[in-house]
């Protein structure tokens, strides 16, 4: 272990002169070699994912989930009244806490429960987590090498899509569960996955981390100002191809999102309501 | 399928996606907290008689027509086409459901079952596939309000022949002259309340007792309650059979609309007809209201048995009357005991949705074993309930499953309960 660590540092030094001034590790010097061919082929492709199909994946998810909840909820009402007895005091609490809490999963499995709550508390924690990123937002202190969580927060949101993808292969489940169940769970897995290997991957080296939040931020900060900037130059890790597929993943999300049923997430709420709104004369 | 039969029934579909059905169809997440939540699923365990089972089948078209998915991608969402199994299955899901919505109590996000199979039951109708008893039934509904004068006379004297019973009950009419002088009131201008009952006399003639005894102003209605078109998912033909009564009630200028014991008819009037220029009650409310007023007393020796209540679904969770018959039931008897479940909780009885109506007796049964089995946990020698559905289930559950119970109205026991004038209410 020792004997690995220390050629991986003999070799980092071995290429520190040809990288004068940067960081300096070996895939550094690797990519200022000028690519050719396939290589260069790869290369646009990369940047094509990490730059601009970032900008237009968000602005459809954006777009799309604009228009299909305003197209759900401006349909027509429903010609009459179907809430559920016995009516609650207040209507739009009693359904904010059932979308907040789940009472009714909580009361028939509690253990389906406690994933939902792990996993849907870890998913917040995932988009801000990801918004921290940016250098104007400091959740965790700008010095920090890692995101928020630390790695946690991917294991909070790995497992838990575990026990889900888990639990549809059991009886009933199985039966009630369509291929895109299945297909929407393997995809948050794999992103997951990948997220989870890029903050493992960081601290493969002698020297720590490869890629820091800092370098992220530079990413981030890049890609929020609009400079088309080739992120390459700023991340060098031998993982850069994992988080390029990572981002490839997140990009699929955003764009089956608004036509998925994770729409739950955006109805939860106004359905409940429908549930617990009375307005015929009682 | 012939395609342009297909295209109506898409053209139909569309008709029923308002915002609160789209959210049905769109949000499911399939975790599957409603299996056990059916008595079907629970008596017959098949995933086609659970409620997401149910719901699929309708999620399933909807994904073929009106999702992108459906045409690029039919596998992911296991889409299913207008033809005749589709049909089947519809016909199976919709006619295999009660619209108890004991399912919505236990979904995370209230997804409405009843609501999903009503676009099945629309589907059914457009394809010439509904059950046609009920369709006829409801014609006939809207008939009779179409012809009503002719017949007013016939049905004036056959109420005239119940006077009789009435009185066994309860010795006087409300008043002792005028309009309200008649055991059974008929067009009775200037009555507070219309009570509308059913075809039978059991369904009139204890509820006229209990409201002489409370001195109540009130006119029988010349029509049934029973909705059939709701039954059969016909909001048209729903409409227009409630429309007759409220045409009444509006002709006679009452203030109250009091249905007879009968669960749709209740909701369909209370919640599905809009805004009107008269209150719309349950009986049982209106007989927890003479009790709290002290307007009639109940004999409570009367019963001596343990005694249960049956929540009729349309009543309670979905018509909002869950303490009233609870109140009657402790002025009447000490020997009240709970279900388990109860209130919004309780098993349906499995007779919802028309199924009553259309006979299937063999399906009742089967599919209402969990509630067979709850009745007997209760060890309640008497089962009652405000619902004639409920009732006629229930005691069709009694005999089949040898229960050994009585099955009664809440409506009988009150009539015959009765504190008599000069009689001396004893504890
Ligand atoms: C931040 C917003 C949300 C996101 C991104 C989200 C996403 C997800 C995802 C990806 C799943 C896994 C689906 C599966 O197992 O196949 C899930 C499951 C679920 N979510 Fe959400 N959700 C959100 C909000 C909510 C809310 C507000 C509720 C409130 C009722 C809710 C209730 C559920 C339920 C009941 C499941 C069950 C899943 C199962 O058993 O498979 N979610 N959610
Ligand atoms: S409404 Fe009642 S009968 Fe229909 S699926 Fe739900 S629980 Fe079953
Ligand atoms: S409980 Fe609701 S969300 Fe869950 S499977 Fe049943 S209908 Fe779908």
């Amino acid at each position: 272990m020792a004997a690995a660590a220390e050629a991986v540092s003999a070799a980092t030094q071995a290429v520190a002169p040809a990288a004068a001034g940067t960081t300096t590790d070996a895939v550094t010097a690797a990519s200022q070699v000028a690519h050719t061919g396939l290589a260069l082929a790869f290369d646009k492709l990369e940047y094509s994912v990490m730059v601009p199909l970032v900008y237009l994946s968000l602005a459809f998810l954006l777009v799309a989930l604009v228009v299909r909840i305003v197209k759900i909820l401006n349909s027509p009402p429903p010609p009459y009244q179907l809430a559920l007895y016995p009516a609650r005091k207040r209507p739009w609490m009693a359904a904010l806490g059932e979308s907040l809490g789940m009472p009714q999963i909580l009361k028939r499995s509690p253990a389906l429960w406690v994933a939902l709550l792990v996993f849907h508390l870890g998913f917040l924690l995932l988009i801000l987590g990801h918004l921290d990123i940016l250098g104007s937002i400091n959740l965790v202190p700008p010095a920090s090498r890692d995101m928020l969580g630390a790695g946690g927060v991917g294991l909070m949101v790995t497992l838990s899509a575990f026990y889900f993808m888990g639990r549809r292969f059991k009886g009933s489940y199985r039966q009630i569960s369509i291929p895109s169940d299945y297909l929407l769970l393997l995809l948050l897995l794999f992103t997951f996955l990948l997220g989870d290997l890029i903050s493992w991957g960081n601290s493969w080296t002698a020297s720590g981390f490869v890629m820091t939040k800092q370098d992220f931020a530079k990413y981030f900060d890049g890609l929020a100002a609009f400079t088309f900037a080739d992120p390459r130059a700023i991340l060098h890790g031998s993982h850069y191809h994992m988080v390029v597929l990572h981002v490839v993943l997140a990009e699929l999300i955003f764009l089956v999102l608004p036509f998925s049923k994770i729409m739950h997430a955006f109805l939860a709420l106004p359905i409940n309501a429908v549930r617990r709104r009375v307005w015929t004369h009682s | 399928m012939d395609t342009q039969l297909s295209r109506d029934l898409k053209r139909l579909f569309e008709t029923r996606l308002n915002s609160a059905m789209k959210m049905y169809l769109e949000t499911c997440t399939r975790c599957g907290n409603c299996l056990d939540s059916c008595h079907v699923g629970a008596s017959i365990p098949e995933i086609k008689y659970t409620a997401v089972g149910r719901a699929e089948v309708i999620r399933k078209v909807f994904r073929r027509y009106f999702k992108m998915q459906g045409s690029f991608a039919p596998w992911l969402g296991e889409v299913l086409e207008f033809d005749d199994g589709t049909l089947e299955r519809i016909y199976e899901a919709a006619y295999s459901c009660t619209g108890c919505r004991r399912c919505m109590v236990h979904c995370p996000f209230g997804i409405d079952t009843q609501q999903l199979m009503s676009i099945a039951k629309a589907l059914l109708i457009g394809a010439d596939k509904e059950p046609k008893l009920l369709s006829m039934l409801s014609d006939m509904s809207i008939a009779k309000g179409e012809g009503i004068e002719e017949t007013k006379a016939s049905y004036a004297e056959a109420i005239t022949n119940l006077e009789a019973d009435v009185l066994a009950l309860w010795p006087t009419a409300a008043e002792a002259e005028g309009a309200f002088s008649r055991p059974m009131p008929l067009e009775a201008k200037g009555a507070d309340l219309l009570y509308v009952g059913l075809a039978g006399a059991h369904s009139i003639v204890p509820a006229a007792a209990i409201m002489n005894a409370a001195k109540e102003r009130w006119s029988l209605s010349f029509f049934e309650a029973v909705n059939f078109g709701a039954f059969v998912g016909d909001s048209r033909k729903m409409k227009a059979i409630a429309q007759r009564i409220i045409d009444e009630a509006i002709g006679l200028g009452v203030k109250e609309v009091a249905i007879v014991e009968c669960g749709t008819a209740f909701r369909v009037m209370r919640h599905f007809m809009g805004k009107q220029p008269f209150k719309v009650i349950a009986f049982v409310e209106l007989i927890d209201r003479y009790l709290s007023q002290g307007r009639i007393t109940l004999d409570k020796s009367k019963i001596t048995e343990k005694v249960t209540y049956h929540d009729p679904c349309q009543i309670a969770r979905n018509g909002g009357v869950i303490e009233e018959p609870r109140r009657v039931l402790r002025a009447l008897t000490e020997y009240f005991v709970e279900l388990r479940p109860t209130k919004e909780e309780n098993w349906c009885c499995g007779g919802g949705g028309g199924l009553v109506a259309m006979g299937e007796m063999e399906f009742r049964m089967k599919s209402s074993k969990v509630k067979a089995e709850q009745m007997r946990a209760s060890k309640a020698a008497i089962i009652t309930t405000a619902c004639e559905n409920c009732h006629s289930q229930l005691s069709d559950l009694n005999e089949h499953y040898a229960l050994g119970m009585k099955v009664e109205f809440l409506s009988h026991l009150v009539a015959k309960a009765l504190v008599r004038p000069g009689q001396s209410y004893r504890l």
